[in-house]
C-alpha cells in the first residue's frame, strides 16, 4: 500500500499552518552538523536548541501554497513522489532512492550539490539547503506527515493510491 | 535561500556583546536626539548590559547594508554567547530614514522587552521618546513604524502586525493593526520592526530582501491603485511571494483616512497611516525573509499551541467567525439597536439581513480565506457574478464595512456595498470612516448645507444613494473637486469648514470617526469611545459583549442603559486589549484563547517569563504612556465625549428606544473612570500611577507628572 499528499484547493485557506509546521518538523542533522563544525558555536544563530530545527518560516517548507486572484483561491502544491520521477532520472550522484513505501528520497552522503534536480521538478519542490548546500525534498516525514497532521480543514489529506499502474491515482481516504 | 548563509554572519553581529557605556543603541542614532532627557531606550542597555550590535555599524552605502564588510568588522570583537539566546524575537530593527537615505539596524533594547513586549508597547514607547511635541503629522519628522509582536511569525494562532505613528486624522497616537503575511515576512527578513522617518525627494519605495536594503523609485508606481501597485513590484521584483504593504491614490493625494494595503484585502485601516506614508513620498515597501523565527523552549510552546487550538475550538463566537466572519453581526447589531442608520439617527434596520451573512452568502461568497498561520480563518472570499458590479472579487464585507458603508447610508444591495468597500481599497482609504464622511455629507446635503460644493445635477447625495456615495468616494481620492477636498480631511474638520449645525451631527471622537456600532444603548460602549487612546474605537474594549449579551462582569450583570459600573470594566478591557496587542494578537482570537495560554507562548516563545498578570500590567502601562503623549499633543478632559448625537437626542428605535447618554452621565462615567486609572480630575496620570508602573517620563512638565 503507498500512501500520497492529496491537495483539495476547494478547502485550503491559505493559512499556511501546513508549511509552518513543516518549516519546524524538518530535522536536519546534516546541517546541523556543519553549522555545529563550521561555526563551533553553539546554535543560537540558524537552529532552535531545543528541537534542533531551523524554526518557522513557510519559505523554509517542503510544500506551497500558491495564491491567486487576491486570494479567491488557494492552491497547495505537494510532492508527489512522481512514479517517473524527474528529480531521480536526472540526478547524475545517484543520490535519488525510493524507500519501500514508494516515496523519492535523497540520500544526503551521495548528493554532490549540483542543483540540477532542482531544475527539473517542474512544480520547484527541490530545495537548497542553505547551509549544507545539498539538495532536500519532501520526504512525506516516514509516511506520517506533519503538514496533513497540521492542517485545520483537510486541505491536504493522506490518501491511498490504488491501481497505481493504470493511472488511476485519485486515491482513497485513509 | 541562499541567503541563509549570510544571515549566519550577521546573525553573528547580532550576538557580539558590547563594552558598557555604548549610548548608540538609542534607537533612531540617525536622528537630531530628541528628549534625551528621557528616552527609555538609551537608558536601557548599559542597564541591563545586554548583547548589542556593533555601534560602527552605520551604513556603508547610502543606500545599501552590506552584510559582509560589517560582519568582518564586527568579528574581531565577537565573544561567545554566554546563554542560549533562542527566542522568536529578532533583536533589531531596521531604521530608514528616507530624507538621506540612511539605512541603520538597530538593536532592540532589552528595557523594551522588559517593559513593553512588542507590537503596541514598543510603537507607543518609541513614539513619545522620539517626536517632538507637535510636529506636524504629514511632514518629514513623523514616524511611520511597522511592528510585530514575539509570537508573530511563529504557529501561535492569530497574530498581527500593526502599524504606529502619530495620526494626521486626530493628532493623537495611532495604532493600526492588519492581518495578513506582511508582518510575519517582516520577522523572516529579521527584524522585530521596522521605522521609517524623513521624507524621500521623489517618489519612492523599499525593498527589504533580508539584511539588503534598497530605496528604490516609484515614479512609475505613483498614481497606481494599491492592487496594481502591488502587482507591477512582484513584476518588477519577478517574484511573485513577496509580501508588500502599499498605499493607493488616496494615500498619496493625503487623504486623512487613507489607509496602507497589506497583502491581500488585510489593511491597516484606521486613523490615516496611508497618508502618512504618502506624506513620506514613500508608495510601498516589499519584504522576502528566509530567516526563521525560532523557539526558545519548543516543548513547551507546542504544548501552549496545542492549548490554544483546544480554546479556539471550545469559543462559540470563534465558532461564528469561522462561520460567518464578522457578517452574522449585521442581525446581532439590529435586533439590539446598535446598527447605525442615517448617520447614526437610527439605531435598527430593516433591511438588515441583506446586508448580513444571509444575503452575503447568497451573492458573494465562494470559499474561506485566512491570515497566515490563523486556523479561525474568518475572511470570506467571494465575487459578484451578475449585475451592475459583475467581475469584481471581493472579501466579505465585514461588520463595519456593512453598517458604515450599507446600513448608514440606507444602501441594502450588498453588492453595491461590496463595490463601494472595494472601491476604498484599490483608492486605499478607510471604509469605515468613509462610510462615516458618506453619512455626514449626505445629512449635510438634506441639511442644505453643501449648497456652495457644485455638486453635479446627475448626482443624487440622499441617502440610498451609490451612485451619491461612489461619486463620494471618488471625489475624496482623487481629490478633484472642491466636495472631495472638504471631505478628505474627514468629519470633524470638514463639520469646522461647514459650519451651520454641522458640528451637531458630525459623528467622531478626537477625529476618528465613530464606528458602526451606536453608544445609546450601551452605555459602557460611549464610554469606552470616550477614553479610547486613538480616539473613537471600538476595539480596545468591547463592553457590549457584557452588557448587552448579559454576560455577568466580575459577577454582576450590568444595565446597559446605566452609567454605574462601566468604569472597572471599561478601564480593564483597555488594560488587556493594550497588553495583548504587544503580542501582536488578533481580537478573533482573542475571543477564545485565554490569557493564560497566550502567556505561555510568549514564555515558551522568548524565554522570558510573562504571566497573565505582566499582560495586563504591561497594558496599563502603555495605556498611561500613551494618555501622557496625547496630553502632549493637547488633548484634554474636555476631548473624552461623544458626538453631541449621542447625548442629546434620543435613540428613535430598537430595545433602548427613548435613551441617550446625557451629559449628567458623560460626566459620571469620565470622573469614575479617571479615580479607577489614577489619574486626576482633568484625566492626567498621577504621580503615583506612572510609578507603579514604572513609566519613565517627561519630569520637567507639570502638563504630566501629576500634578494635579
Amino acid at each position: 500500500m503507498s500512501t500520497f499528499i492529496k491537495t483539495n484547493f476547494d478547502l485550503c485557506t491559505g493559512c499556511g499552518i501546513c508549511q509552518l509546521a513543516c518549516s519546524m518538523a524538518i530535522v536536519d542533522a546534516d546541517a546541523w552538523d556543519v553549522e555545529h563544525e563550521n561555526k563551533s558555536k553553539v546554535p543560537d544563530s540558524d537552529f532552535c536548541t531545543t528541537c534542533f530545527t531551523h524554526g518557522y518560516n513557510p519559505r523554509l517548507a517542503r510544500l506551497k501554497i500558491i495564491n491567486k486572484r487576491e486570494n479567491l483561491y488557494h492552491k497547495p502544491v505537494v510532492c508527489n513522489h512522481c512514479e517517473n520521477a524527474y528529480c531521480m532520472n536526472v540526478c547524475p550522484a545517484k543520490a535519488y532512492e525510493r524507500d519501500k513505501n514508494g516515496y523519492v528520497l535523497i540520500n544526503a552522503k551521495k548528493c554532490v550539490r549540483c542543483g540540477i534536480c532542482v531544475e527539473y521538478c517542474p512544480e520547484n519542490l527541490i530545495y537548497i539547503d542553505p547551509i549544507t548546500k545539498k539538495a532536500v525534498k519532501c520526504d512525506m516525514c516516514n509516511g506520517d506527515p506533519t503538514c496533513v497532521k497540521a492542517c485545520p480543514t483537510g486541505a491536504i489529506e493522506l490518501a491511498v493510491r490504488v491501481n497505481k499502474n493504470k493511472d488511476d491515482d485519485s486515491g482513497e481516504h485513509v | 535561500m541562499s541567503n541563509l548563509s549570510t544571515n549566519m554572519t550577521t546573525t553573528d553581529v547580532g550576538t557580539t556583546t558590547t563594552d558598557v557605556g555604548m549610548t548608540t543603541t538609542d534607537v533612531g542614532t540617525t536622528t537630531t536626539d530628541v528628549g534625551t532627557t528621557t528616552t527609555d531606550v538609551s537608558i536601557t542597555t548599559t542597564d541591563v548590559g545586554m548583547t548589542t550590535t556593533d555601534v560602527s555599524m552605520t551604513t556603508i552605502d547610502a543606500n545599501i547594508i552590506n552584510p559582509a564588510k560589517e560582519s568582518a568588522k564586527s568579528k574581531k570583537s565577537r565573544i561567545e554567547p554566554m546563554a542560549n539566546l533562542t527566542s522568536s524575537y529578532m533583536k533589531q530593527f531596521l531604521f530608514i530614514d528616507l530624507s538621506n537615505g540612511q539605512i541603520e539596524r538597530v538593536p532592540v533594547p532589552e528595557l523594551l522587552y522588559d517593559d513593553y513586549i512588542g507590537g503596541k508597547g514598543f510603537g507607543a514607547r518609541i513614539l513619545y521618546d522620539r517626536l517632538a511635541p507637535g510636529i506636524d503629522a504629514l511632514g518629514s519628522d513623523n514616524l511611520l513604524m511597522f511592528m510585530t509582536g514575539p509570537l508573530t511569525g511563529t504557529i501561535a494562532p492569530a497574530m498581527r502586525g500593526c502599524v504606529v505613528t502619530k495620526s494626521p486624522l486626530t493628532g493623537i497616537f495611532l495604532d493600526s493593526y492588519f492581518g495578513g503575511s506582511f508582518s510575519p515576512e517582516i520577522k523572516y527578513a529579521g527584524y522585530d520592526g521596522i521605522i521609517i522617518t524623513g521624507r524621500a525627494e521623489k517618489p519612492s519605495w523599499i525593498w527589504i530582501d533580508n539584511e539588503i536594503v534598497e530605496i528604490r523609485s516609484a515614479t512609475g508606481l505613483w498614481g497606481m491603485d494599491s492592487l496594481k501597485t502591488n502587482h507591477a513590484i512582484k513584476e518588477e521584483l519577478g517574484d511573485d511571494t513577496v509580501k508588500i504593504a502599499t498605499i493607493g491614490q488616496a494615500g498619496e493625494n493625503g487623504v486623512l483616512f487613507s489607509l496602507i494595503c497589506c497583502e491581500y484585502n488585510r489593511q491597516a485601516g484606521r486613523g490615516g497611516a496611508g497618508a502618512v506614508m504618502g506624506s513620506k513620498n514613500l508608495k510601498a515597501v516589499a519584504v522576502r525573509g528566509t530567516r526563521s523565527v525560532k523557539i526558545s523552549d519548543y516543548q513547551a510552546f507546542e504544548k501552549a499551541h496545542q492549548k490554544a487550538l483546544v480554546e479556539l475550538e471550545k469559543s462559540a463566537e470563534v465558532e461564528a467567525l469561522r462561520i460567518a466572519g464578522t457578517a452574522s453581526a449585521v442581525e446581532y447589531a439590529n435586533e439590539t439597536g446598535l446598527l447605525p442608520n442615517r448617520n447614526y439617527k437610527n439605531g435598527t434596520f430593516a433591511k438588515a439581513s441583506d446586508l448580513a451573512d444571509t444575503g452575503q452568502r447568497k451573492h458573494l461568497w465562494l470559499g474561506a480565506s485566512a491570515c497566515m498561520g490563523c486556523p479561525i480563518r474568518c475572511s470570506k472570499m467571494g465575487a459578484v457574478r451578475l449585475g451592475k458590479y459583475k467581475g469584481i472579487v471581493t472579501d466579505i464585507v465585514e461588520y463595519e464595512s456593512a453598517a458604515l458603508m450599507g446600513s448608514n447610508l440606507d444602501i441594502s444591495d450588498v453588492r453595491a456595498v461590496a463595490h463601494l468597500v472595494k472601491l476604498c481599497d484599490l483608492f486605499g482609504m478607510d471604509s469605515m470612516s468613509t462610510g462615516g464622511v458618506i453619512g455626514f455629507a449626505m445629512e449635510a446635503c438634506e441639511n442644505g448645507l453643501l449648497k456652495n460644493y457644485s455638486i453635479p445635477e446627475s448626482v443624487d447625495l440622499s441617502f440610498g444613494s451609490v451612485k451619491g456615495a461612489e461619486y463620494i468616494i471618488r471625489s475624496i481620492a482623487n481629490q478633484d473637486n472642491k466636495l472631495g477636498k472638504l471631505l478628505a480631511k474627514g468629519v470633524k474638520k470638514a463639520a469646522q469648514a461647514l459650519g451651520g449645525n454641522a458640528e451637531d451631527f458630525a459623528m467622531h471622537t478626537k477625529g476618528l470617526e465613530t464606528p458602526g456600532w451606536g453608544p445609546r444603548g450601551a452605555s459602557g460602549m460611549g464610554l469606552a469611545y470616550m477614553t479610547t487612546d486613538r480616539g473613537g474605537c471600538h476595539q480596545r474594549g468591547f463592553p457590549i459583549s457584557y452588557e448587552v449579551a448579559g454576560v455577568p462582569w466580575k459577577g454582576k450583570i450590568l444595565d446597559p442603559l446605566s452609567p454605574c459600573d462601566k468604569a472597572d470594566m471599561v478601564a480593564s478591557l483597555q488594560n488587556y486589549s493594550a497588553g495583548t496587542d504587544t503580542l501582536v494578537k488578533c481580537d478573533f482570537g482573542s475571543f477564545g484563547i485565554s490569557a493564560a495560554t497566550y502567556a505561555e507562548m510568549v514564555s515558551a516563545a522568548t524565554g522570558r517569563k510573562i504571566s497573565p498578570e505582566i499582560i495586563t500590567e504591561t497594558g496599563e502601562r502603555i495605556w498611561n504612556l500613551v494618555r501622557l503623549f496625547n496630553l502632549r499633543e493637547g488633548i484634554d478632559s474636555s476631548k473624552d465625549t461623544l458626538p453631541p448625537r449621542f447625548v442629546r437626542e434620543a435613540l428613535p428605535d430598537g430595545p433602548a428606544s427613548g435613551h441617550s447618554i446625557t451629559e449628567k452621565d458623560m460626566l459620571y462615567m469620565k470622573q469614575e473612570y479617571y479615580r479607577v486609572r489614577g489619574w486626576s480630575k482633568d484625566g492626567i496620570p498621577l504621580h503615583d500611577t506612572l510609578k507603579r508602573l514604572r513609566i519613565r517620563h517627561e519630569q520637567n512638565n507639570e502638563n504630566e507628572s501629576g500634578a494635579a
